[in-house]
């Protein structure tokens, strides 16, 4: 099967400078072309979505001298769901003295990431931590700070270093604030517009290159396109993303010939608060970083349903601290999702649905006092709105949460469109398999900030001159007679059909949870695979949309949204049939060690799998990208 | 365990429905059957749309996103109260278990002349970036920032800095003021922006731009009756307001960087 | 809706939305100093007509009195003038107004919220004030062989029709509510607003408004009784 419609003759160039890796982004700084700064102003550049990378690309270019159209969702650029990131971002900067470094942040994310991502790009984001910490003290994020007046750190999971900044619970919004904020500055001086409300529903391509976007109806030329739009994990319905986060914008990109990376690629997040009911509309993740003081665990016995403080500390199964007595209950995410998992499949899951675990503070109150663990986490805690954290343990359980997968780009970070960048969680490039908690934050703002500006200049200097173009060119008349068609489709359906939108969307999400969930197997993946058509199908005999397609219809855009969804999914399902293997987020249930570790298959899929789309209703085609690795060693991760 | 857990809440809302901007809107009577005390207020409202839809009707238009109170996209004026009856709550995080079987409840859009309703209850707050715009930031360019351990920050100035930091710029503090001032909002970023020794050196042009800016957009004046301050979902303090104040009275009159270092950011 | 939209000056600082609010405030110092001394000067009326009229006499006879009525009057006017330019802009910043608003409990309260209401009450009053004492009767009477005015006689007379009473005594609950609010706020609009100090400022602030509207009600009403004994 795999040979079938696996092109291994197709060579993806990744574009990885040679040498030793630390040298790599400085020489390639130095080969590459320059944009002389009278004719940055000459240059226009879209940028598709406002969160860290969005923002953060925008205000530097900007600063620059770029023209920038810079398109959000939302009503208000500080809405992007960057925002909601709580725990921390990462930086090799090393302040506890305790032996961090850029080598060992480069080598937790390679291990973490369970040897699937590119070693050059991972080399080159734990470089440019440091500088992400000095730019964003300078913007004013007013980071945790000890007495003294210095820097405080934190632990994250997957790492045995302390090497993580925070502002209380709220770092992602500090960080989106301070992008923001500049981004609004370069929106002072005209050199940026902004545009809200508006979704990108389609790139338009002229002479094999990137010009321009479209949406519902209007229209955008521009020499380069930035699309930094997130990640696709409302694909399962309920995650913790954002309600309007969406998969769309690189969707369409990926139609238009940007090939899609590691699509199986999906994060389930381990502290999360439980789902409670039917009508929940997304799930709400706690921070990682409660982990640190936090101390996860199940009752030892199956089927144990006295109230918690009930039960003896002998009968209490610290599975965490059991099994990984290393990193205990640091582990990385999948690894913490997945015994989650377990344990509750076991029977040892507590709570009315019996599918959540304790995570119980009651240990760090008792050393450090109610009062410290409140200063360090109360605002975390005041979203459990039901119990008292402080006298009860939590209730956690896992929740999708964030897409490792997405664009493949190469080391400039274009796709194989050129002058089409992806940036942020909309690529694929740093995290492999599984993602280090406040790594992305790291990621988002390391490619907006410090590698963007660079590798887009060389494109834009390379590339000149480019040919004028207008929005009334062929290519654009194309593109939005081709979306009316679409809109007029669906809203012919729509207005005689019966199901709403969030409802076909649930059960897709049912779907995707079921069977592409924390556990696949080549059954369960093949079930999906037979499901999501059928949906499909339903959706485009049987959607409900009220209304008209000229105003403004919320329920057309989540019909638009779902629609992508449901092409996405099915990518997703494909991918994860394909990948035989186990390996960080991605877990089969055929490949798996003795004691149900992922077991890696690094003969057959030391790679990531890159898709090519190849027209509405043909198959895909699965090209590969080799991943070398010369220094990191590969071997069985082990948090024990 | 409430007592709702079996048996649904009905609730009687009157929702304001618009169209446009420049159409006129009306207050219109909708039943809901069924609600449990667990769902949050919006998916009450998702619930309510999904009767709509499938009576071939049009949802009510809302703001949301994140769903976890730290967006700020939502917004609603709940029974006179904007972000509803519970403190430090936004809408999205508001439970049902905070109503009764049978409760009235009353749903507007935030009014201001500052943010006209673009359709039911969803309003354009571009105002408060356009206030951002206006002087919100610390000009510091990609690339040029010292190590940032350099300058030491007193813990205490970060903490107040963070607690001002913390607005979500949904614009409740707007909403709630009987003036619809938006000085709570301008306040925070000052105070945030202002306390840090990095925000220092553009302090006064700051204030003096973003309140320039508030004024031109049609924002009223603060009459010191702290409505903000109750309804912020944040906490953010009235001491805030005193700071711009201050900072403003200040800056008009005494112009401490007349010379010097005005030269860097003018 | 400012006098001036220019950047760079004092006038800008005028037009300015702090600007007016600041200059509310410090002409509210200046009338909250001005009833103060008014208050204490009114004691000497229960020491008798002797003394309240000589002071009468000794303030009115001061060269510099027209100087300082005019600057008085352009305080007054100043305060009055902000306080419609804000009202007026305060009611257009919320066009629609809500279905349904409630206050919080937190915030607003009645004084707070009817300081235009009470601020119309306190001009209609000065009016009323200025017409019936300023420029009311004028009975002439001699001490020690000085011609003085009979200020007491007027207060007696005046104050001897029990609606006049019920008048100033309405007005001086009015005034107890517009100080109550705005004395305090008289802080918070200049900057000075600290968690450690501001709750015994306001604290201090009632006090104060409470101390001049029932001193202030005292005098009529101890003239009307004085009037019918």
């Amino acid at each position: 099967m795999m040979e079938n419609n696996t092109n291994t003759n197709f060579k993806l160039d990744s574009k990885i400078p040679s040498g030793p890796i630390e040298k790599k982004w400085d020489q390639h700084k130095f080969n590459m072309k320059l944009v002389n700064p009278a004719n940055k102003r000459k240059y226009n550049i879209i940028i598709v979505g406002t969160g860290l990378a969005g923002a953060s690309a925008a205000a530097s270019l900007g600063e620059l001298g770029y023209n920038i159209q810079v398109f959000c969702l939302q009503d208000s650029p500080r809405r992007a769901h960057s925002i909601a990131a709580q725990g921390g971002i990462n930086a090799a900067k090393s302040y506890p003295n305790d032996g961090d470094s850029v080598w060992r942040l480069f080598y937790d994310t390679v291990k973490g990431g369970d040897y699937r991502a590119r070693e050059a790009n991972v080399y080159r984001l734990a470089q440019v931590s440091n500088n992400i910490i000095d730019q964003c003290t300078a913007q004013g994020v007013p980071f945790a700070r000890d007495y003294s007046g210095y820097l405080a750190n934190r632990s994250f999971g997957g790492a045995q270093v302390s090497r993580t900044f925070y502002a209380r619970g709220q770092t992602g919004q500090q960080l989106l604030l301070g992008a923001y904020q500049a981004l609004m500055r370069q929106r002072n001086t005209n050199k940026v517009k902004l545009y809200t409300r508006r979704e990108m529903l389609d790139v338009v391509i002229i002479d094999g290159k990137a010009r321009g976007i479209t949406g519902q109806v209007e229209k955008y030329v521009a020499d380069a396109v930035i699309i930094a739009s997130g990640g696709y994990g409302n694909s399962y319905f309920l995650s913790t993303n954002a309600v309007c986060s969406n998969g769309s914008a690189i969707w369409r990109a990926h139609k238009r010939g940007a090939f899609f990376a590691n699509p199986c690629f999906t994060q389930i997040h381990p502290t999360c608060i439980p789902m409670s009911g039917e009508h929940q509309s997304k799930l709400t993740l706690m921070s990682e970083s409660l982990r640190n003081d936090g101390r996860v665990w199940v009752p030892a016995k199956a089927g144990d349903k006295r109230l918690p403080h009930d039960i003896p500390e002998n009968e209490r199964d610290y599975y965490l601290e059991r099994i990984y007595p290393s990193f205990g209950n640091l582990v990385p995410r999948d690894v913490a999702s997945r015994n989650a998992k377990l344990q509750c499949d076991a029977g040892k899951g507590v709570g009315n649905t019996n599918l959540a675990v304790y995570l119980d503070f009651a240990h760090a109150i008792n050393r450090d006092g109610e009062d410290k663990i409140r200063a360090r986490y109360g605002n975390l805690f005041e979203m459990i709105t039901a119990e008292d954290p402080y006298k009860n343990p939590m209730r956690i359980y896992t929740a999708v949460h964030y897409t490792m997968g997405g664009l493949w780009v190469d080391y400039n970070l274009m796709s194989t469109i050129p002058g089409l960048f992806v940036l942020g969680e909309a690529n694929f490039s740093d995290h492999g398999a599984n993602r280090l908690g406040a790594s992305a934050l790291m990621q988002g703002l390391a490619d907006g900030y410090f590698v963007i500006p660079y590798t887009i200049g060389d494109y834009l200097a390379r590339m000149t001159p480019f040919e004028k173009v207008e929005t009334n060119h062929s290519a654009f008349t194309a593109s939005e007679k081709e979306l009316t068609e679409e809109a007029r489709k669906m809203m012919s359906v729509g207005s005689r059909g019966k199901r709403t939108t969030t409802d076909i969307h649930r059960e897709l999400g049912k779907i995707m949870w079921n069977n592409v969930g924390m556990s696949r197997s080549e059954e369960s993946l093949k079930k999906a695979l037979t499901e999501i058509p059928r949906l499909r199908e339903e959706f485009w005999k049987d959607v409900l949309i009220p209304g008209k397609s000229e105003d403004l219809n919320v329920e057309l855009e989540h019909a638009l949204r779902l629609r992508d969804f449901l092409d996405i999914s099915e990518l997703i399902a494909k991918d994860a049939l394909e990948r035989k293997e186990s390996c960080g987020g991605h877990f089969r249930q055929e490949s798996q060690t003795k004691d149900n570790e992922a077991l890696r298959d690094d003969e057959n899929f030391c790679n990531a799998a890159v898709w090519e789309h190849k027209g509405e209703g043909k198959a895909p085609i699965r090209h590969v990208e080799e991943l070398k690795f010369e220094n990191v060693h590969l071997s069985q991760r082990s948090y024990k | 365990m409430s007592e709702y857990d079996n048996n649904g809440m009905t609730l009687f809302l009157k929702i304001w429905r618009q169209k446009c901007c420049s159409e006129k809107g009306e207050m219109v009577n909708y039943t809901v059957k069924n609600i449990s005390a667990d769902v949050s207020f919006l998916e009450m409202l998702d619930i309510l749309n999904q009767d709509l839809i499938k009576k071939g009707e049009e949802p009510v238009v809302f703001d949301h996103d994140c769903r976890e109170g730290i967006c700020g996209a939502c917004s609603l004026v709940i029974n006179g109260e904007p972000h509803g009856p519970e403190v430090l709550t936004t809408t999205c995080q508001l439970h049902m278990r905070k109503f009764k079987d049978g409760d009235t409840i009353v749903i507007e859009p935030f009014r201001a002349k500052a943010f006209p309703v673009v359709r039911d209850l969803m309003v354009d707050r571009t105002t408060l970036d356009d206030v951002i715009t206006s002087g919100g930031y610390i000009s510091a360019n990609t690339g040029a920032a010292p190590e940032s351990n350099a300058i030491p920050v007193r813990q205490e100035n970060a903490e107040l800095s963070m607690d001002a930091a913390a607005c979500i710029g949904c614009g409740a503090c707007v909403a709630a003021c009987g003036n619809a001032s938006a000085m709570l909002f301008v306040g925070a970023k000052v105070s945030h922006l202002g306390l840090l020794p990095q925000g220092k050196l553009e302090a006064q042009e700051r204030v003096h731009n973003m309140v320039k800016k508030m004024d031109e957009l049609g924002f009223g004046n603060c009459t010191n009756e702290a409505e903000c301050e109750a309804v912020c979902p944040k906490g953010i303090k009235l001491t805030n307001i005193a700071r711009l104040n201050r900072e403003f009275a200040v800056s008009s009159f005494f112009k401490k960087n007349d010379s010097g270092t005005k030269q860097e950011w003018s | 809706m400012g006098c001036c939209s220019s950047n760079n000056n004092k006038f800008y600082y005028c037009s300015s939305s702090i600007g007016k609010k600041q200059l509310m405030a410090i002409s509210a110092v200046m009338l909250v100093g001005f009833s103060i001394a008014h208050m204490i000067g009114n004691v000497l009326i229960y020491f008798g007509p002797k003394y309240i009229n000589l002071y009468g006499y000794h303030l009115t006879s001061n060269l510099l009195l027209p100087l300082a009525e005019l600057l008085l009057a352009s305080i007054f006017i100043v305060h009055i003038i902000f306080a419609v330019i804000l009202v007026v802009e305060n009611y257009l910043a919320r066009p629609v107004k809500y279905h349904m608003k409630v206050n919080s409990g937190r915030g607003a309260n009645f004084a707070s919220a009817t300081m235009p209401w009470t601020g119309a009450i306190m001009l209609v009053f000065l009016i009323f004030h200025l017409i019936n004492f300023r420029f009311g009767t004028i009975y002439m009477t001699s001490y020690d062989g000085i011609e003085v005015r009979d200020v007491y006689r007027l207060l007696i007379e005046f104050f001897s029709n029990p609606l006049n009473l019920v008048l100033y005594v309405t007005a001086m609950i009015a005034f107890a509510f517009h100080l109550g609010h705005g004395i305090q706020s008289i802080f918070q609009t200049v900057g000075i607003n600290s968690p450690k100090y501001t709750p015994c400022i306001q604290k201090l602030c009632l006090l104060l408004s409470l101390v001049l509207s029932v001193m202030f009600s005292t005098y009529p009403i101890w003239s009307y009784i004085k009037s019918i004994q």
